[in-house]
C-alpha cells in the first residue's frame, strides 16, 4: 500500500518538475527567436543552456524525497562501508547474533507451534476433554462408557455436542497382502464437535451410525493419497477390514489428524450396539466442544450436576464416579510445555549473553573511533545523526546475523521433527511469517540491547574532548563498564552450566539404575486385532496363549510372554485395592499399581520371583504376584502369599485374584521412577492387542523376520507391527528428555565459548589501549609477571562476582528442573563446584593469554611510536 | 567582470538572493533567473541544475509558496511567491549578511 502510493506520488511529481522545466526552455526559446536565431538554432541554443534535464529531475526528486529516507540510506551506505573495512569484525558479530537469534526463533517456533497457536480446528478454544474417575479410590482419570457419554450428551446444558472415540489396529485384507492400518471407532456427532466436514464425498449417515446398519467409513488424505493415488472415485469403494466390508463414504482433509497422524479411518461405533450398553466398559476418549460464552467452570459444574443425578439413577456404578474437564489443547500439550519454556528461558539468556558480548565489542570499537566521531562533530552532524548512523551498523548486523539465524532455524525445526517424534503438533513446527517476525523483532531488540549503550557513550563527549586526546596515550582507566558487561555475561552462563549440569547428573544417574529386569535381548512386538473381539475374552485369551506357545518353540527364543505395558516406559495404572481377609489396616488405604502380565512374564523379563510361584501356564484366571514393595508396605508383620486381592472400585477389568508369589522390586513404571508397590494380575489378554515381550539369544533385531513368518503361520489374517527392541522403547520414551538435556548443555557450552571470547576481547583490547602505559612502566622496571597477574587477577575478581550472582539465579533454574530431575538433588554440590570450577579455569586461561600478549612488548618500540 | 558560476556563490546565498527576488512579486524560474542575471548586471548566472532543487527544497521548508498560473504569453508556469515565514527568513540573512560584509571588507582593507 505504501509503496503504491508512494509510487503515485512520485509520478504526479514528475509530471510537475517536466511541465516547469519545459516553461523553462519555451521562454529561452523564445528569447532567441526575438533575437533573430531562426526556430532550429534557438530550440538548440535553449537546450544547450539549460543543460542536463535528466540530472534536474534527479535533483528535484531528491529534495522531495522525504529526509529519514535520505539518511537511513547514507546511514545503511556507511554501514555497508564499514563491514567492507574491518570484516572480521562484522563476521563475530554476525555470527554470534545468527547462532543467538537463530537458537531462539527456532526453540520459539517449536514453542509457537505446541504452545502458542491454536489448535487447527476451527473455534478450537471452544474443544475441552473429558474423562470419568472415581474419586473414591482416587484410580486416575479414565475414558468413558458410550452409555454415560450419551447420557452426558443428553442431560447437559453447556456443550454443543459430545463426542468420542477409540483407535484400533486392524487388517485390511483386500490387497494382495493384509496391510495393517489404525482405526478411530468414533461415537456419535464426531465431525459436529470438530467443526470439520470430509473434503470429498459426506459424513456419516444416521442409519450408519446405528447397529447393524450399513457399514461406512471416512479416511484420511494421507491414506487416501497413498492407497487411491488420490482418485476422487475411490469413495464409493469397499475395503475388507477384518472380516467386514465398508463403504468409503468420504475423504477427510489433510489438516484433519486426529487423534494423530497415524490414523487411517474413521468408522462410526454405534451407541445402540448391544455389547456398548455396559456402563462399566470405558472405551471414548472423550471430547467435547463448549457452546458459545460458556466458561470451562459453568461446563465443570454442569456436568458434576449430570453425574450426581446419573449417580442416583445407577447407584451400583455411578455413584462415586465424577466427570473431569480440561482444555483439549492443555491435554494435547501434556508436559511439553514445561520442557519448551524451560528451553525458551534458556536460548533467551543465552541471546542476552550474546548481546553483552556485541555490546563490549562496540564499546571497545567505539573507543577506537573516537576521532573519527570527533571529527564528524566539528563538522557539524548533530549527536542524533551520528548516534543513528551508528545504530544502523549494529542493525545491518543484526540483521544479517538474523537472516543467517532463520536458516539456521528452518534447519532446527527439522532437527525436531526428527528427534523428538513425541512430542506433540511437532508436525506444525514450521518456519512461516510468525518466525520471520518474530526473527526481525529479535534483530531489532538485540540492536537496542547491544547497540544503543556503546552508541550513547561513544557520543556523549561530543567535540570537547575527542579531538584534544588521543586514546592511545590513556592510562590505567579503570574500565568498570566493560567489567560489569563479563560480569553478567558469566553470571548468566552460571546459570546455564548448572541446569545443564543439574540434567546431566541426572541422565547419568538414571544410566547407572538398576531396573530390576533385564532389557537386553528382547524383542518386542504387537499383533492387530479389534476391540470387538473383547466380547469374548475367553476366546482372545486362547488365541493369545497360542501364539505365545508358538513363539516359545521357536528355536533361539528363551521365553515369551505379553503384557498391557511395556516395562521401564513410564506408565501409570494406581488402583486402590482391598483384600478379602478385611482390611490389613482400617486407616490406611491399600494402593498399588497395576500390571497384567502373561505366564513367562517373570522369566521373560528375568525379574526374580523371591517367594512362591511366578504366574502359572493354562488360564491362570485369578492369580496375582505382588513385588517386595507392596510386602513391605502393607504385610510387613505377615506373609502376602495366600490373600485374595480385589480392586475396591466396581469398575475395574481386574477380578479377585489370590497372591500366590512375591516378585524382586522392578522399576517397571519407568526407570526414573522407584519401585512402587506393585501387583501383577496374570492376565494374557488384558486387551485384545497386549505388548509381546520375546527374549531371544542374541540380537533381537536379526529374529524379527523369523517371529513375523512364525505369527503369520499361526494368525495368517492378522498383521504384525511396531516389531522394536524393547530398549529401542527405552531410548524413545526418553527422547524428549535426552533432547533438552543435549539442547541445554549446548546452550551452556555456547554461553562458555561466548563468556571466554568476551573476556579474550575485553584484555587484548585493554592491552592495546594501555600500550604505551604498559610499554613505560616496562621501560621504567615493572616486572611482566606482576602485570600479567594483574589483568589476571581482575578478571579473577568479576569472575567470582559473576559466579556468585549466578549462583543465586542457578538455584532458581534448579527450583525449575526439580520435578524433571532423576537421582540428583537440585542444590547437588557436585554440580555447583563443578560449574564454578570450570568457569574459574576458562576464566583465568582466557585472560592469561592476551595477557601475556599484552606484556610481551619491546618498551623501546612502543616509546618510538609517538 | 566575469561571471561567478554555481561553485563560486556561497553556501546559502543563492537561497537568499532567491528569496529576495520573489519578495518582488510572484514570479516563475525561469524569471528568477532572468532578474538574478539583469540586476546583478551579468555577474551572477545561476545554472538551471542549482536554481530548481533550491527552490523546491525552499518550498519544502515552507518559506516559498506556489501555485500554477498563466505566464504574460499565456503558458502555464508555476509562480513562486515569499510566504510569511520567507519574509522573516530572509530579513534575517540579510541582516547577517550585511555583518559578515562588513567585516570581511574591514578585514581585507587592513591588511593593505
Amino acid at each position: 500500500m505504501f509503496f503504491d502510493r508512494n509510487a503515485r506520488k512520485k509520478k504526479f511529481d514528475d509530471r510537475g518538475f517536466e511541465s516547469e522545466i519545459r516553461f523553462h526552455l519555451q521562454e529561452l526559446i523564445d528569447t532567441h527567436l526575438a533575437a533573430g536565431m531562426s526556430p532550429e538554432d534557438a530550440r538548440r541554443q535553449a537546450l544547450l543552456e539549460f543543460g542536463g534535464q535528466e540530472q534536474v529531475k534527479q535533483q528535484l526528486r531528491d529534495v522531495h524525497t522525504p529526509a529519514f529516507l535520505h539518511t537511513t540510506k547514507t546511514n545503511l551506505r556507511a554501514a555497508f562501508r564499514l563491514m567492507r573495512r574491518s570484516p572480521s569484525f562484522a563476521l563475530a558479530v554476525t555470527l554470534t547474533l545468527a547462532l543467538g537469534i537463530g537458537a531462539n526463533s527456532a526453540v520459539f517456533s517449536a514453542m509457537d507451534a505446541v504452545l502458542l497457536r491454536p489448535l487447527p480446528f476451527p473455534q478450537s478454544a471452544q474443544l475441552v476433554s473429558l474423562h470419568q474417575y472415581n474419586f473414591k479410590d482416587k484410580s486416575p482419570e479414565s475414558e468413558l462408557a458410550p452409555v454415560r457419554l450419551e447420557d452426558w450428551n443428553r442431560l447437559n446444558s453447556s456443550f454443543q455436542a459430545i463426542t468420542g472415540y477409540f483407535t484400533a489396529d486392524v487388517s485390511e485384507s483386500s490387497g494382495v497382502l493384509p496391510e495393517k492400518l489404525t482405526v478411530a471407532m468414533t461415537a456419535p456427532r464426531f465431525l459436529e464437535v470438530w467443526g470439520v466436514g470430509p473434503e470429498l464425498g459426506r459424513g456419516f449417515a444416521p442409519e450408519e451410525e446405528r447397529f447393524a446398519g450399513p457399514h461406512a467409513m471416512l479416511i484420511s488424505n494421507r491414506f487416501w493419497r497413498r492407497r487411491f493415488h488420490a482418485d476422487p472415485a475411490a469413495v464409493g469403494k469397499t475395503l475388507r477390514i477384518d472380516a467386514l466390508s465398508y463403504t468409503i463414504v468420504g475423504v477427510m482433509p489433510q489438516s484433519f489428524a486426529f487423534p494423530d497422524r497415524d490414523v487411517d479411518l474413521w468408522v462410526p461405533s454405534p451407541a445402540d450396539a448391544p455389547q456398548a450398553q455396559s456402563r462399566e466398559s470405558t472405551w471414548f476418549h472423550t471430547q467435547g466442544r463448549l457452546k458459545p460464552g460458556v466458561t470451562l467452570a459453568e461446563a465443570r459444574a454442569d456436568l458434576a450436576l449430570v453425574q450426581k443425578q446419573l449417580g442416583q439413577q445407577y447407584p451400583k456404578t455411578d455413584a462415586d464416579l465424577a466427570a473431569e474437564i480440561q482444555p483439549l489443547k492443555q491435554e494435547i500439550v501434556g508436559d511439553s510445555g514445561r520442557s519448551l519454556r524451560l528451553l525458551f528461558g534458556s536460548v533467551s539468556l543465552l541471546l542476552l549473553i550474546a548481546c553483552m558480548n556485541i555490546a563490549a565489542l562496540l564499546l571497545a570499537r567505539a573507543t577506537s573511533r573516537e576521532q573519527e566521531i570527533g571529527i564528524r562533530f566539528s563538522l557539524g552532524a548533530s549527536r542524533s545523526a551520528i548516534l543513528s548512523q551508528l545504530l544502523t551498523e549494529t542493525f545491518v548486523l543484526a540483521l544479517a546475523g538474523s537472516i543467517l539465524g532463520l536458516i539456521l532455524a528452518a534447519e532446527a525445526s527439522r532437527f525436531f521433527a526428527l528427534f523428538t517424534k513425541d512430542l506433540p503438533r511437532v508436525e506444525e513446527i514450521t518456519l512461516n511469517w510468525r518466525i520471520v517476525v518474530y526473527a526481525l523483532a529479535c534483530a531489532l531488540v538485540t540492536t537496542l540491547a547491544s547497540g544503543l549503550f556503546p552508541a550513547l557513550r561513544a557520543t556523549r563527549r561530543g567535540l570537547r574532548h575527542s579531538l584534544s586526546r588521543s586514546s592511545y596515550t590513556q592510562v590505567a582507566g579503570r574500565n568498570p563498564l566493560h567489567w560489569t558487561l563479563i560480569g553478567i555475561q558469566i553470571a548468566l552462563a552460571v546459570t546455564l552450566l548448572i541446569g545443564a549440569g543439574l540434567l546431566l547428573r541426572s541422565f547419568q544417574a538414571m544410566g547407572r539404575v538398576d531396573p530390576g529386569f533385564e532389557a537386553a535381548h528382547i524383542l518386542t512386538l504387537r499383533i492387530s486385532a479389534s476391540w470387538a473381539e473383547t466380547a469374548d475374552m475367553k476366546k482372545v485369551t486362547q488365541r493369545i496363549d497360542r501364539t505365545l506357545a508358538a513363539l516359545r518353540a521357536v528355536p533361539g527364543v528363551e521365553d515369551a510372554a505379553t503384557a498391557a505395558f511395556l516395562p521401564g516406559v513410564p506408565a501409570r495404572y494406581q488402583t486402590e485395592l482391598k483384600t478379602a481377609e478385611g482390611p490389613r489396616d482400617p486407616n490406611r488405604k491399600m494402593t498399588a499399581e497395576v500390571r497384567f502380565v502373561s505366564t513367562g512374564y517373570f522369566s521373560t523379563m528375568k525379574i526374580p520371583v523371591l517367594h512362591g510361584q511366578p504366574c502359572p501356564g493354562g488360564s491362570p484366571y485369578g492369580t496375582a504376584l505382588v513385588n517386595r514393595s507392596f510386602q513391605n508396605s502393607y504385610f510387613a508383620d505377615t506373609e502376602a502369599v495366600g490373600h485374595h486381592l480385589a480392586s475396591a472400585s466396581a469398575v475395574s477389568i481386574a477380578p479377585a485374584a489370590e497372591i500366590r508369589g512375591i516378585a524382586g522390586d522392578a522399576r517397571d513404571e519407568g526407570l526414573n521412577v522407584a519401585p512402587v508397590p506393585t501387583v501383577y494380575w496374570c492376565l494374557s489378554a488384558p486387551s485384545p492387542d497386549p505388548y509381546y515381550l520375546i527374549r531371544v539369544h542374541g540380537d533381537p533385531m536379526a529374529m524379527a523376520d523369523t517371529l513375523r513368518r512364525v505369527i503369520h503361520g499361526v494368525e495368517p489374517s492378522r498383521s504384525v507391527y511396531d516389531v522394536m527392541p524393547l530398549e529401542q522403547h527405552l531410548t524413545d520414551a526418553y527422547a524428549e528428555n535426552r533432547l533438552r538435556t543435549l539442547l541445554l548443555s549446548f546452550f551452556a557450552c555456547t554461553a562458555v565459548a561466548l563468556v571466554s571470547i568476551g573476556i579474550y576481547g575485553t584484555i587484548s583490547y585493554l592491552g592495546r589501549v594501555r600500550r604505551r602505559e604498559l610499554g613505560l612502566r616496562l621501560a621504567l622496571g615493572a616486572i611482566p609477571s606482576q602485570i600479567v597477574t594483574r589483568f589476571v587477577g581482575q578478571s579473577i575478581r568479576v569472575a567470582g562476582f559473576g559466579c556468585a550472582a549466578g549462583v543465586v539465579l542457578g538455584f532458581g533454574m534448579s527450583r525449575l528442573l526439580a520435578g524433571t530431575l532423576y537421582g540428583v538433588s537440585s542444590i547437588d554440590a557436585a554440580t555447583y563446584l563443578g560449574v564454578l570450577g570450570l568457569i574459574l579455569t576458562v576464566t583465568t586461561l582466557a585472560a592469561l593469554i592476551p595477557a601475556l600478549r599484552a606484556v610481551r612488548l619491546e618498551p623501546t618500540c612502543v616509546l618510538r611510536e609517538e | 567582470m566575469p561571471p561567478i558560476g554555481k561553485s563560486d556563490l556561497l553556501q546559502g546565498t543563492l537561497d537568499m538572493l532567491i528569496l529576495k527576488i520573489v519578495a518582488l512579486g510572484p514570479v516563475h524560474g525561469y524569471g528568477i533567473s532572468q532578474r538574478i542575471r539583469q540586476i546583478s548586471k551579468e555577474t551572477l548566472q545561476v545554472q538551471q541544475g542549482s536554481l530548481y532543487p533550491a527552490l523546491h527544497r525552499l518550498e519544502q521548508r515552507g518559506w516559498l509558496a506556489a501555485d500554477w498560473g498563466e505566464s504574460d504569453k499565456g503558458r502555464q508556469a508555476k509562480f513562486y511567491r515569499l510566504s510569511d515565514k520567507g519574509r522573516r527568513q530572509l530579513a534575517e540573512e540579510q541582516a547577517s549578511w550585511q555583518r559578515l560584509s562588513k567585516a570581511v571588507a574591514l578585514i581585507l582593507q587592513a591588511a593593505h
